[in-house]
């Protein structure tokens, strides 16, 4: 009989808590997993959290309580190198207006310590992916907002992260360049990168990832792959499951569909 | 060089690069600036005025002048760099990459500090086009211009973390340091004052950085060059330990 090698988790968060200086306790608990090589979907109305756990894991923000581990670095006590290892592409745009394109891309993969000649090839490889080539020398600051979107993608790849946080980074984009980075980050996870990606597209995590989890008020509230999420909710798909999480079951397609038949 | 070189090298090429480019506006407009101080104060009122304490009067205020523009340009770069940075959120590449907060604190102040060198050794260049500028004490002169770069570099560190608008750098430039530099002797001496302005002086710490550069430039001082020296590396290393604790704790820059 084979014997299964348990992955290594790529993020490992336990109860982890954040209470902002206003008071507002945006993480309550939180403890999920994400194992080597996953493409795990982060879901939940704003406000829930989301970014809040990411800016965590990240060290944009600081936890009030709990712990997080990258690749078995404790993301306080060894930093450097759980950080090292993670890539970020933010919900806002962050660029750097006095950067050129190129430069955006040259000084990221700098501060995470990557040699001037490897980061030459790889800007170039990214901005030929991500279709930036021609806007190399031109900066941030005039470029169109999805040309933004792609920079900050091209950027959180810059240093080769092994995990790739993807903060809602198809809201706001056109259905070519949210195609492409379907595309482009099923190929990036084949290739052994792990993801972790919040999105309000149900259908983008539905297609995407394999586990997913909910989150509402600072708190996991449920976790599994999109069926087992829809069979825990007693509905037909992750849509519903979510909209039921949320409480407004009234919203649901099959809903709209069926008044519209009655009407018929 | 290693990760951690190249991590430095690049956060502090970020910070000259940032000033460059707006080099008009970050190096021209502070050397012209100064160089109508010198006009003005040197060669229109200048020729009216007595020697001061046997040193021509241009001569006298153009180390003052150079101590200014090292000064000011060293607060504004790193108070501007760090809110505008905060402001557009760019500051979110480096505060989540893995420099420590060392590193980025560093990087931050040699920003400033590479920006007032270039203004200070440009308008000592100008100025030695123009008047015979001796160099007397190099030994006292090299480590106080540093010191003195190093502490408003800080300070201008300081300020820009703790901003939330850009109201709040410009009132600590406008309302706080310029008068203090200006009231701190560069265009005069302070024994010129009647009482209580001469005592008042002595109060205010940029009169002491103020002569710690003349003496080095002209020989000549109004306070203890030993005692000025000591109290400048303590100040520094004491805003440096300030800025440091702020950045390990992530004050206003991380959430």
């Amino acid at each position: 009989m084979a014997r299964v090698v348990p992955r290594m988790k790529a993020l490992e968060i336990q109860n982890l808590q954040k209470r902002y200086p206003t008071g507002v306790e945006a993480l309550r608990g939180v403890s999920v997993g994400i194992e080597e090589g996953d493409f795990f979907g982060l879901l939940g109305p704003n406000g829930a959290g989301k970014s809040t756990l990411i800016h965590c894991a990240t060290g944009l923000a600081q936890p009030t309580g709990g712990s997080i581990e990258i690749f078995g670095h404790d993301a306080i006590d060894r930093y450097a190198e759980a950080r090292q290892a993670v890539g970020l592409a933010p919900q806002e745009p962050n660029l750097d207006w006095f950067l050129t394109v190129e430069e955006t891309l040259d000084y990221h993969a700098g501060y995470f310590g990557m040699p001037r000649r490897e980061r030459r090839e790889r800007t170039k490889e990214l901005l030929e992916t991500f279709s930036l080539t021609e806007k190399r020398t031109e900066r941030t600051r005039t470029l169109s907002g999805g040309m933004k979107r792609r920079l900050i993608l091209a950027r959180a790849m810059m240093h080769r992260p092994r995990l790739l946080i993807l903060d809602e980074p198809t809201a706001g984009v056109d259905v070519e360049l949210r195609l492409e980075l379907w595309h482009y980050v099923q190929k990036i996870n084949q290739e052994g990168t792990t993801i972790l990606l919040t999105t309000h597209y149900l259908e983008e995590a539905e297609q995407l990832c394999d586990r997913i989890a909910f989150i509402a008020e600072g708190q996991i509230v449920a976790e599994g792959s999109s069926a087992e999420l829809a069979e825990r909710f007693e509905v037909p798909n992750l849509e519903d499951a979510y909209l039921a999480l949320v409480g407004r079951k009234e919203l649901s397609r099959s809903h709209i569909e069926l008044a519209g038949e009655v009407e018929a | 060089m290693n990760a951690a070189q190249i991590r430095f090298a690049t956060l502090w090429r970020r910070e000259v690069n940032r000033f460059m480019k707006i080099k008009k506006q970050t190096i021209g407009a502070p050397l012209l600036e100064t160089f109508l101080y010198i006009s003005v104060f040197g060669a229109a009122l200048g020729s009216r005025i007595d020697k001061l304490h046997g040193i021509d009067y241009v001569v006298f205020v153009i180390p003052g002048l150079i101590m200014m523009a090292w000064s000011i340009n060293a607060f504004t770069n790193n108070s501007s760099s760090i809110l505008q940075q905060k402001f557009q959120g760019a500051i979110q590449d480096q505060l989540s990459s893995p420099a420590s907060p060392a590193e980025l604190l560093l990087a931050f102040s040699l920003g400033g500090f590479m920006r007032g060198l270039t203004v200070a050794v440009l308008t000592f260049l100008a100025s030695s086009l123009l008047v015979d500028l001796p160099v007397e004490h190099v030994l006292v002169l090299v480590p106080s211009l540093f010191l003195v770069g190093f502490f408003f570099s800080q300070l201008g560190v300081l300020i820009g973390v703790r901003a939330e608008q850009f109201d709040d750098v410009a009132f600590a430039q406008t309302f706080v340091l310029q008068p203090l530099i200006f009231l701190g002797g560069v265009f005069y001496s302070a024994t010129l004052l009647p009482e209580p302005y001469e005592t008042l002086t002595h109060f205010n710490p940029i009169f002491y950085m103020i002569n710690l550069v003349r003496y080095g430039f002209v020989g000549f001082s109004e306070v203890s060059i030993a005692l000025s020296l000591v109290a400048l590396t303590a100040a520094t290393t004491v805003l440096f330990l300030v800025n440091l604790r702020l950045f390990s704790r992530g004050y206003r820059l991380r959430a």
